[in-house]
């Protein structure tokens, strides 16, 4: 069991469905993830190495101030690799010449757990505040999007509010 | 004494990991392991199987038995619930699962008779504890078949044997010319042709290498890492994995052979010339990240020497030209030549990379509906494309990893002595639920049309006459 940001992961899930335990990642998200951080399809939470989970958990803190993802250079077919001894530091430097900025990343403006509730909450208390009719649905604790209030309400009568999630 | 159902359940349990076992097996099949003690047949009472009316009446005691019978039948209604037959009773040679092996007496494949006069015969696999099909893996569906039968064989055909003709002109020149895709029809008998192509080369002192599901290679279930120096991204999981399995079959031949040239390593140092492949394999299966670099260097030494050629087997040969299942860190699709082993096999396949003596087979396969044939490789091979149109695309890089490739077809219709040898197979191992005679046999196969999956699987094991 993977303690990251407070929410506990299952090992024996697979990392990509483990994910979406955080409030704010669902399944798309979720893969997404699993790609920016190399992570197969079918790795589970035990398979992961402590620097993936370093990763993952350095990303999910704030995804907005991870720096901008690169296109790394890839092989044609008739590249040839130089030697093994060739220094990493080296490598590196040239595979940083060689890359090509990206545009727009959609993980950047990933919001997770208490932030993802705080935009909601900001969100409601707007249209309170703009004194809109969501905003008047919310505070009367009943339902938002036109929904039948003669019968089946409960859900809205149960969790509308101004001050959602606390 | 075992009881039946936890005899199953450890059956079933080895019928799904025989292929991911690295260690050794006992040398025996799972199935084997079972003793049982047989109660002896009871004289007097009429069996509730096919013994029928007559012997009933040859008792010649009719009065007592008549009574016995209705004993027995007022006996049967008084049971409320169904009280189930111990295991002991089960007397009928059908129950008789651990007796099976003696039933199947069947010629062992060996390369010396394999000739046109062994065609439309079944020959049976040997097994031993180092059996490349043991080590390496089968595909799923004859892993299945495999169990069921009592011996693992297959019925050597006239494309086995034309396909061990090229593999005998394989041995003396290079891969460069001999790169065979195996294709044919769904069920045709693609995997098991290349199966005998397999155990043949190993009987006959070649290196062999063999990838039973290349589907597991581009299907994203294995970890993968990009590397900066060879501009790919690595699995050396699936490396580490192949070496180990490579050392395991041929352990003793790699033993002969010494690398020629001085091979750098990653953070080790060089191995340096002169070393056995032996000790260069165990290098990589030492440390999983070094394994890719180190599987590459091995076969690139293998390419080099004389002593034995090599043969490079791959099942769900299209998989490797499709499209990958992973993503790169911007979410695309990584392509094949990226990833370091399909890459590797398709070098091997294209030739950019070659055995001084050896070959390249490959088999197609249909089964997997998320890698079909790619239009790519269709196209190279002559096959009718999957997908086509004025405006299909072609990627440049795999039309030239698909240049020069050779087709063998197998026939989609299995002859009538090949059904009939196989059918006998089948029939004397008890798997077939009726009676084995013409009847049944010219049905299925006008039904199957000659198609051999068919004809076993949707025919004979599932056939529903008596």
């Amino acid at each position: 069991m993977v303690h990251v940001l407070g929410v506990a992961l299952p090992d024996l899930q697979l990392a990509r469905l483990a994910l979406t335990n955080f409030y704010g990642i669902g399944h798309k998200t979720a893969q997404r993830l699993c790609a920016r951080l190399q992570i197969h399809d079918r790795c589970k939470i035990r398979d992961l190495t402590a620097q993936q989970i370093t990763e993952l958990a350095s990303f999910l803190a704030s995804p907005s101030t991870v720096s901008p993802l690169r296109r790394m250079p890839l092989a044609s077919p008739t590249f040839q690799p130089p030697p093994a001894s060739t220094p990493i530091e080296m490598l590196r430097k040239r595979v940083a010449e060689l890359s090509k900025p990206t545009g727009a990343e959609p993980l950047r403006n990933l919001k997770i757990e208490a932030e993802g509730r705080r935009v909601v909450r900001e969100n409601i208390a707007h249209q309170r505040m703009i004194g809109s009719y969501v905003g008047k649905r919310h505070a009367m604790g009943l339902p938002v999007r036109g929904q039948n209030t003669q019968s089946n309400a409960k859900t809205a009568k149960k969790l509308n509010r101004v001050n959602r999630f606390g | 004494m075992l009881p039946l159902s936890s005899c199953c359940r450890h059956a079933t349990r080895s019928l799904l990991a025989i292929s991911d076992s690295n260690a050794i097996c006992t040398g025996l099949p799972a199935l084997r392991t079972q003793v049982r003690n047989y109660a002896k047949a009871r004289p007097g009472v009429a069996k509730p199987s096919s013994h029928g009316f007559s012997k009933v009446q040859k008792k010649g005691k009719g009065g007592e038995l008549e009574g016995t019978d209705q004993v027995a039948a007022t006996k049967r209604k008084r049971y409320t619930a169904f009280l189930p037959m111990p295991v002991a009773q089960l007397t009928h040679p059908l129950f008789e699962t651990d007796q099976r092996n003696g039933q199947l007496q069947l010629q062992n494949f060996h390369p010396e008779i394999l000739t046109d006069a062994v065609t439309s015969q079944a020959l049976a696999f040997p097994q031993n504890d180092k059996d490349p099909f043991r080590i390496f893996g089968l595909p799923r569906n004859l892993l299945v078949e495999y169990r069921i039968l009592s011996k693992p064989c297959s019925v050597i055909r006239d494309v086995t044997i034309d396909v061990i003709n090229k593999l005998d002109a394989a041995s003396l020149e290079g891969s460069a010319n001999h790169r065979l895709v195996v294709a044919g029809s769904p069920g045709c008998g693609k995997s098991v042709l290349l199966l005998q192509a397999l155990q043949y080369s190993y009987m006959r002192d070649w290196i062999v290498l063999y990838f039973p599901r290349a589907i597991n290679l581009v299907n994203s279930t294995t970890s993968y890492t990009y590397d900066p120096r060879t501009l790919t991204y690595t699995q050396p999981v699936f490396a580490y994995q192949t070496l180990e399995r490579l050392l395991t079959v041929n352990g003793p031949r790699l033993e002969h052979l010494r690398t020629q040239a001085s091979v750098e390593v990653e953070r080790r140092g060089t191995v340096p010339a002169g070393t056995t492949l032996v000790d260069l394999v165990k290098v990589g299966t030492k440390e999983q990240a070094l394994a890719p670099t180190v599987l590459a260097a091995v076969l690139s030494e293998l390419g080099e020497q004389t002593t034995f050629p090599v043969l490079l087997a791959i099942d769900d040969f299209q998989a490797i030209y499709c499209k990958t299942k992973y993503r790169d860190p911007h979410y695309s699709r990584i392509q094949p030549y990226h990833l370091s082993m399909p890459r590797l096999l398709l070098e091997y396949a294209s030739g950019l990379r070659r055995f001084a003596r050896g070959a390249v087979v490959g088999a197609l396969s249909s089964t997997d509906t998320t890698f079909k044939l790619p239009l790519e490789l269709a196209e190279a091979l002559g096959l009718p494309p999957t997908s086509s149109g004025p405006y299909a695309k072609r990627v440049p890089e795999l039309q030239d990893y698909a240049k020069g490739l050779s087709r063998v077809s197998v026939p989609d219709a299995l002859t009538v002595s090949e059904a009939t040898e196989l059918f006998d197979v089948w029939a004397r191992d008890r798997a077939i639920p009726a009676v084995p005679n013409d009847e049944l046999f010219l049905a299925k196969y006008s039904e199957s049309g000659g198609n051999a999956r068919d004809f076993i699987w949707k025919g004979l094991l599932s056939t529903l006459t008596l």
